[in-house]
């Protein structure tokens, strides 16, 4: 027995020794490991509105992408597109040699089926982004590589085709490979949700295991390796699924992750000190707190505003957010078409005192808040308000709930507004560069759903309406419209823009992030094609 | 034949109704729990459809009818095997669960290949130096490793190791994997690696088990340090083992063949109950501290998902792990120890 024990520890012993002491072998490839704090929802193309964005975004791409910095569009899959005086006919020029990952070339055809199947399953399912094709009349074949696109009222076409979702081309192939019937087909869905892909990315998917890794792999064929001629690009990307920063920390110091997309914030500063590099990302990602309009007493507004002006925005962001975040103005996040500046109740608690006092509410008063139970900041943030209004008198209960959870408490302000609690936190990032994507999700009454705060004003939804009908017009006057509906939503209190996230993406020194490899409007995405790594 | 039929029947008779009680009762508590999966299996869906698709969910999911009827509806799936798609990930259940087991199993695996030879050795150490210093320290070291939270001891082994410059995270370096060409066939690295050839890959995987596997091993190895004293030191006294010491046979026979062999049924009953019990030190040590997949996090992710399919679904996993286990053990016992007749 003696023996045999030794000798089993020998062995053991043997073999770890020949790991730490003669180190891994030289590896040939150039592989990145990139922890992603969220599980894979899905990653059909055409369906996929969630955290699938993270996979979809490098192996498919849209005709168009979004810069941040200048506001403007670059080409991708198309490499000119021009529309109608009168903003209703698009039409769009193919970039030619492209070829999906299945073999086939990119042409019309598979735009057309692409827009057209990310409509159709929303209209028949209301699943997805397709929302955004709403006004979609016509998509016209002109030949192999020019598409037009009729709309039925004006729209900035090019802006939608850069959506975060929905836009993205697939191979029209996928059809015959999943044996589906036809595009509204369960069995495409399901076929791209076992892990196949027919995009045109960079890279192409090896192994999809959506709850804990997903290996892509580098796209040897893709259009654009000669253009951007990066020769340090990663040959394998895996993205591992972390949702626990402390996970992603111990993972990032012991080399096994090269680039973490979240780890606690507070470590920050250690990784730095150890030689790591942070790349802070300002994102469309912003956390907002919704009044419950339909239940004493925040459905006065004297009240709202009381708590407005008790809230110091400056110290939720430092203390909730430990500095990593702009202080929230208006509805829209900072850099997104339509931002306004100046849009936070600037008051103290003076102010609180007065709107408090003009509101007639009686204190002491017991008030509740929701909030995400697995985010830090929002506890933190919760409890800075709690200890803010107990200055007004004002008891703050607090009631953290998991996501799912929220959600159905939340949406409850419609039908039961007095089992909803009086404020709501919860957070957003946009589907399409269009104010409209904030303020009608988040305060149209026809969008129940994620409209927290019960919030119905006739004359915020006409200026929102028209701002979206004149967004393919006269963008400029759409924008300002935008920017008033804020102001009616700021006047209101009907909810307050807390901050918008800049998130620190910390990275070993064996990567380079090149500030091209992100774009707030992709969240999360890394462009790997820019990324260089070292062997 | 120590072993009946009618004893298997019976005891897989009660394994079945146990799991219809555990399926039933699992339903119901989550299904009556805030939160409702069909919004998240419509994807959270926003846009002036979002309530059409979070109906066309209900109806897909079943929840719209009567709760009786759904729970006939989902014990049928489980004993035919089709569950379904996990809620928050839309691929198969069966899939992403017995791959999670898999991973927790073979750190078990290990953790027991330490733990046992490791807690009888002492054990019997302990014993055979009754009322000594060495058996007063064995004694102690039982109950503080038997006491201490596996938790905190996996936390403090990853941070000593990685100031050592050894960095035991995750199942396997992904990067080696990705370069070696690394396939997984049974889900277990260390089997996986060996018939792949692949001695770098299994090198890695095993100095990634090696301290989880110490960190969960604490707790079977302080309990087999007090049992295995206290099963030698009764059987030592035995008539059979005075004798067999008068008549000259060796010591190391005495101890290691005719003792061990006395003590076995009673070793092979309690390390039936700490593996099981080992299980859920797994849980809550495998991904927060170590970063491994396991059954842990799947559990939490799951519910913090509403994906009741999968944790339903884990349910049962454990419960079945439990029975089977408690199974095995009588089983074992009854063909090893004379006595025991099933």
């Amino acid at each position: 027995m003696g023996v045999s024990i030794s000798l089993v520890v020998l062995i053991v012993v043997g073999f770890i020794a020949y790991q730490y002491v003669w180190g891994p072998p030289t590896i040939k490839q150039r592989v990145v490991v990139y922890a992603y704090n969220d599980r894979i929802t899905g990653i059909d193309p055409s369906i996929e509105d969630d955290t699938g964005l993270v996979i979809i975004g490098l192996v498919y791409e849209q005709l168009l992408r979004y810069n941040p910095i200048t506001g403007e569009l670059e080409p991708v899959l198309a490499v000119a597109w021009n529309s109608s005086k009168n903003g209703t006919e698009w039409v769009f020029r193919l970039r030619e040699g492209v070829v999906f990952h299945d073999g086939t070339p990119l042409n019309a055809t598979a735009v057309k089926l692409s827009i057209e199947r990310a409509r159709d399953v929303y209209v028949e399912t209301g699943r997805g982004a397709g929302y955004i094709w709403e006004a979609l009349e016509d998509i016209e074949v002109l030949d192999e590589y020019t598409v037009k696109i009729v709309l039925k009222y004006p729209q900035r076409l090019d802006l939608l085709v850069a959506a975060t979702y929905a836009a993205y081309i697939f191979s029209p192939k996928a059809l015959s490979s999943s044996g589906a019937s036809s595009y509204l087909d369960r069995k495409l869905e399901e076929w791209f949700n076992r892990g196949n892909d027919a995009g045109t990315g960079p890279y192409t998917i090896e192994y999809y295991k959506p709850d804990s890794e997903v290996r892509l792999k580098k796209f040897d064929r893709w259009w654009g390796w000669s253009l951007i001629n990066n020769t340090q690009a990663p040959d394998y990307v895996i993205i591992k699924i972390l949702p626990d920063p402390q996970s992603q920390y111990n993972g990032l110091i012991s080399g096994e992750i090269d680039i973490a997309s979240s780890v606690p914030r507070d470590y920050v500063s250690i990784l730095l000190s150890r030689g790591f590099k942070a790349y802070n990302l300002t994102t469309y990602h912003n956390y907002l707190m919704f009044f419950n309009t339909r239940r004493y007493p925040t459905n006065i507004t004297e009240f709202r505003k009381a708590i407005a002006c008790a809230l110091d925005l400056d110290e939720a962001v430092r203390l909730a957010m430990k500095g990593f975040a702009l202080k929230g103005s208006g509805i829209v996040p900072h850099g997104f078409p339509g931002f306004t500046d100046g849009l936070y109740h600037q008051c103290g608690l003076s102010e609180a005192l007065q709107y408090l006092s003009e509101s007639g509410v009686q204190t002491p008063v017991r008030i509740e808040i929701l909030y995400q139970v697995d985010y830090e900041e929002t506890r933190i943030f919760a409890e800075v308000l709690q200890s803010r209004l107990r200055d007004l008198n004002i008891e703050l209960i607090l009631n953290p709930q998991p996501w799912s959870q929220l959600k159905e408490i939340a949406k409850g302000v419609w039908e039961n507004p007095e089992n909803t609690p009086h404020l709501i936190v919860a957070d957003w990032w946009p589907t399409m560069p269009s104010p409209y994507d904030f303020l009608y999700v988040m305060f149209h009454s026809d969008s129940k759903e994620w409209n927290f705060a019960g919030y119905d004003n006739d004359e915020f939804e006409d200026l929102l309406d028209r701002a979206w009908e004149l967004e393919g017009i006269n963008y400029s006057e759409a924008l300002s419209l935008y920017r008033r509906a804020q102001e009616i939503i700021f006047n209101d209190v009907a909810g307050i823009n807390l901050w918008d996230e800049v998130r620190p993406f910390m990275y070993s020194a064996r990567v380079e992030l090149p500030p091209k490899c992100m774009n707030p409007l992709y969240m999360y995405v890394i462009y790997f094609q820019y990324v260089s790594v070292r062997i | 034949m120590p072993l009946s039929l009618n004893y298997l029947v019976k005891r897989f008779i009660w394994i079945f109704l146990v799991v219809v009680g555990v399926v039933i009762f699992s339903y119901v508590a989550i299904i009556a729990s805030p939160g409702d999966p069909a919004v998240k299996w419509a994807g959270n869906p926003r846009g002036p459809n979002a309530s059409l698709a979070i109906e066309l969910a209900r109806r897909e999911l079943g929840l719209d009818k009567p709760l009786h009827i759904q729970v006939l509806k989902f014990v049928s799936d489980v004993f035919t095997g089709n569950i379904g798609l996990s809620i928050a990930y839309k691929i198969p259940v069966f899939e992403v669960i017995l791959r999670r087991l898999v991973a927790t199993l073979e750190l078990l695996f290990v953790t027991y290949l330490i733990a046992i030879p490791l807690g009888v050795f002492l054990g019997i150490e302990s014993a055979l130096h009754r009322g000594g210093k060495l058996d007063t320290l064995l004694q102690s070291l039982g109950t503080v490793l038997a006491n201490t939270p596996t938790f905190w001891v996996g936390a403090w082994l990853f941070l000593s190791l990685i100031l050592l410059g050894a960095y035991p995270y995750g199942r396997v370096d992904p990067k080696l994997a990705t370069a070696t060409g690394f396939h997984p066939i049974t889900g277990f690295y260390l089997i996986d690696s060996l018939i792949e050839g692949n001695i770098l890959v299994f090198a890695n995987v095993l100095s990634k088990i090696v301290p989880p596997a110490i960190a969960i091993a604490i707790y079977p190895v302080g309990v087999l340090v007090r049992l295995t004293r206290a099963l030698v030191s009764d059987t030592l006294l035995e008539d059979y083992i005075r004798a067999s010491v008068a008549w000259g046979v060796r010591r190391s026979v005495i101890i290691w063949r005719y003792t061990l062999k006395a003590i076995t049924p009673g070793l092979v009953q309690v390390i039936g109950l700490a593996f099981a019990y080992s299980l859920v030190d797994a849980m809550a040590v495998e991904y927060v501290v170590f970063g491994r997949e396991g059954l842990g996090s799947l559990l939490v992710d799951s519910l913090n998902y509403s994906d009741f399919r999968i944790a339903i679904g884990l349910v049962i996993v454990v419960a079945v792990f439990y029975l089977l286990v408690n199974t095995l053990t009588d089983i074992i016992q009854a063909l090893i120890d004379p006595k025991v007749r099933l």
